[in-house]
């Protein structure tokens, strides 16, 4: 168990295990928030590493008066992950320095995966339901005229919306019938097997 | 042979021509290029050019700007060899064969066809030339890549009327994929074995955006360059592969590769294959077309905005926006030519399936296709030429030629048979000739010079059975403002639509005419055109762009019912 932070807005922790993609970091949070086993739906996100070899680094909320079990998480994360947790670090340096990173951008840049309300947004829901259900404050349309309450969102159970300028932002892009679909699809063409 | 003195390669040596393309005298202009690099013949002539005052002391001369007296086109007029296919169009300048460089075979692991299969389709649907590029691989460097030589040698001798080149799909380095070919000689196969032994991103595990690899990537263009420079091989040339797919071709790269070596890194796919990816499910992928279905990755370029993953109008993000990233490096006077292919693995509703008992991890190649019996209705791409063409100006019927006129920019591209001929000249008006796709027609300051576009309407079917109908051709044109000191801009700020004509005629050919009026900037001009069945404000805005292709639906994108042609560009310089 390791003392939480004191700082200003939520403890945020923050784990980079140098993952390549976003699927293999959506992987990585399941897993670390699982040894971690928080109550509720808070905030766990994704960022962005762009020093040496880019990869994605994690960040998790912890609500106020929970516990942090490091070894947990390191056990979930590897040996190889950096760790940050208050004054707490642990891990490689390099890999420190990206958790630091992560912890930096957290609420302000990112990609949330787990947020308040998201077990809701499954199927298809309405751009009010979005907003209404979930710690989504907006719904943009990629190229397209602003979100009607009533257009209905294809969710395909996959809803990660964006930090940008504090607010929580899903980005959605027409889709087959007058709906609109979140920009980021489940399973994204690998093409091609050797890449 | 030293590098020192390298040979002037990329001539097409069935004839002489007393006169300079723009693309042939681009690298005398690029100061980039060091005197020592070029033949004795090519320092004298830059030296000419130089006296001229055509190539500044100090001046980055960056691609065409100041191109000056040289600037007269290639008037390749030997059409002896040509086929008499009744395909192939002849405007009586150059020889217009279609084509397509990016083409998958039984030697890619995600692939089906034999080589023949791709041949005798392409040539059956109008090909001229052809590029089999299976991807650069562990099982491809050791065994597909000599493996598949056999194979093209022996379709190149039973079919008639389609040039099959060997290349292959370079992982380019820290950076997305991209074709890469020669010109058929003895050392083809060494050549590009070797190249893929040591330049691939997947063989060298190099595919990470570090600045190492993308070193790496500069490399492997010096050697092709110094493959041609030192005759191991006539002719190679490198050609970016659906640059915006996944945000990994940032804008240095992208510049990086064609300041390398300006005459092997010539351009990039304007439009990528996959292009029945989009059509809906259960019919169909129901994916984004071109398979234009990803978002941004650590390794992607942070400042490319969402919207670029997607396809427009079936083409590429980069050069579907008009001001965009194409029309950036147009801006500054570079030669970047773009080519439209089909990117062929799986064909749409393709009754066959990979042969029984396959194993490429082991063999390098997967089994030859047998017969399935059911349609795979989630396959994403067409053969080539079935929907995607790339038409290149070759002065005739060769290798050489054709790979001549892809670096020359004579190259324009269509889907889905939207035109059958299209030819652009600008000139000073009241002059009859001028100069083609790819040029840069030099004029008096002040002069009075028009674009004149000729176009083939189609005169029959496409191979969905319907006469595709031209509704609309639109002039995009921009000034020239030289060499950016941000190498990673994508935005070239004074290019927009500047004339759009409607097209009402349905058969026979359209002549239009843009004036330009009195000439007193360097600019540049490029032609568009579409079926108008699916147009709005372009990706950014209709005051640039007011009737631009429209973001691709994801999982509800009928290519037949969206079609666009784009032409290469044109320069026109006042001095």
């Amino acid at each position: 168990m390791s003392e939480r932070p004191d700082s200003g807005g939520p403890a945020v922790l923050g784990v980079d295990a140098g993952t390549g993609s976003q699927a293999e970091a959506d992987h990585l949070l399941a897993a670390v928030a699982g040894g971690l086993g928080l109550a509720g739906e808070p905030v766990a996100a994704t960022h962005f590493v762009r020093v040496g070899t880019p990869h994605v680094a994690l960040t998790f909320e912890v609500p106020d008066g929970a516990e942090v079990d490091l070894a947990a998480v390191a056990a979930a994360a590897g040996p190889e992950a950096g760790i940050v947790w208050g004054a707490a670090r642990r891990g490689p340096d390099e890999r420190v320095e990206g958790a630091l990173a992560a912890v930096a951008a957290h609420g302000r840049t990112g990609r949330l995966v787990r947020f308040p309300g998201v077990g809701s947004l499954t199927g298809t829901v309405t751009v009010r339901e979005v907003l209404e259900r979930s710690a989504v404050t907006e719904v943009s349309v990629l190229m397209g005229a602003a979100a009607a309450p009533d257009t209905e969102v294809l969710t395909r159970d996959h809803v990660r919306p964006e930090w940008r300028d504090g607010a929580v932002v899903l980005v959605v892009q027409p889709a087959v019938g007058g709906r609109v679909a979140p920009f980021e699809v489940p399973n994204p063409t690998p093409c091609c097997g050797d890449h | 042979m030293g590098i020192g003195h390298g040979h002037h390669h990329h001539h097409d040596h069935d004839h002489e021509h007393s006169q300079e393309s723009p693309a042939d005298i681009a690298h005398l202009l690029d100061t980039a290029v060091a005197d020592a690099d070029l033949s004795p013949a090519d320092v004298s002539r830059r030296g000419v050019l130089r006296s001229a005052g055509v190539i500044g002391a100090g001046v980055a001369a960056a691609g065409v700007l100041g191109a000056g007296a040289a600037a007269a086109h290639d008037s390749g007029d030997d059409e002896r060899g040509a086929s008499a296919d009744r395909s192939r169009r002849s405007d009586g300048d150059y020889l217009w064969l279609a084509g397509d460089h990016h083409i998958h075979t039984q030697y890619s692991s995600d692939g089906q066809y034999r080589v023949i299969d791709h041949v005798r389709h392409a040539n059956a649907f109008g090909l001229g030339w052809m590029v089999i590029t299976d991807h650069g691989s562990a099982q491809h460097a050791k065994i597909g890549v000599e493996k598949v030589n056999p194979d093209i040698r022996a379709a190149r001798a039973a079919v008639d009327g389609t040039l099959v080149f060997q290349g292959l799909e370079w992982n380019i380095p820290a950076a997305e994929h991209g074709t890469v070919f020669v010109h058929p000689g003895d050392n083809e196969v060494a050549v590009l074995k070797e190249f893929e032994n040591s330049f691939d991103g997947v063989v060298q595990n190099a595919t990470a955006s570090t600045p190492a690899n993308e070193a790496l990537a500069l490399a492997g263009v010096n050697y092709l360059a110094d493959a041609v420079t030192r005759k191991r091989v006539r002719d190679a040339l490198f050609l970016a592969n659906h640059p915006a797919r996944k945000g990994l071709d940032s804008p240095h790269e992208i510049r990086g590769w064609r300041d390398a070596a300006p005459n092997i890194a010539v351009g990039f796919e304007g439009a990528p294959g996959h292009q029945a990816a989009g059509l809906p499910a259960p019919t169909g992928p129901g994916s984004g077309r071109g398979f234009y279905d990803n978002s941004p990755s650590a390794s992607s370029f942070p400042a490319y905005p969402l919207e670029s993953y997607r396809t427009f109008g079936g083409f590429d993000w980069m050069t579907a926006t008009v001001g965009g990233l194409w029309d950036s490096l147009l801006a500054e006077g570079k030669p970047w030519w773009i080519t439209a292919n089909s990117d062929s693995h799986q064909v749409y509703a393709d009754t066959s399936v990979r042969g029984a008992g396959t194993d490429f991890n082991t063999n390098g190649f997967h089994n030859p296709p047998e017969h399935g019996g059911t349609p795979d209705l989630t396959l994403g791409d067409f053969w080539p030429g079935f929907y995607s063409r790339t038409h290149v100006g070759a002065s005739s019927y060769n290798y050489a030629a054709v790979m001549n006129a892809l670096r020359a920019g004579r190259v324009w591209v269509d889907h889905g048979r939207l035109i059958d001929g299209l030819d652009v000249r600008a000139r000073v008006r009241g002059q009859n000739r001028g100069v083609t796709l790819g040029g840069v027609l030099t004029v008096k300051r002040g002069s009075r010079v028009q674009l004149a576009i000729d176009v083939d309407l189609a005169a029959g079917p496409n191979w969905a059975q319907f006469v595709a109908k031209l509704a609309r051709v639109d002039v995009v044109q921009g000034d020239v403002t030289g060499a950016v000191s941000d190498r990673d801009v994508f935005k070239s700020p004074n290019t927009r639509v500047v004339k759009s004509f409607e097209i009402t005629q349905t058969s026979g050919r359209v002549s239009l005419v843009y004036d330009l009026g009195a000439v007193d900037r360097p600019v540049y001009l490029r032609v568009r055109g579409t079926d108008g069945k699916r147009t709005g404000a372009g990706a950014l805005g209709a005051a640039i762009d007011p009737n631009g292709p429209q973001m691709d639906v994801l999982g509800s994108a009928d290519p037949w019912k969206d079609l666009w042609f784009y032409a290469n560009p044109i320069w026109v310089l006042p001095s």
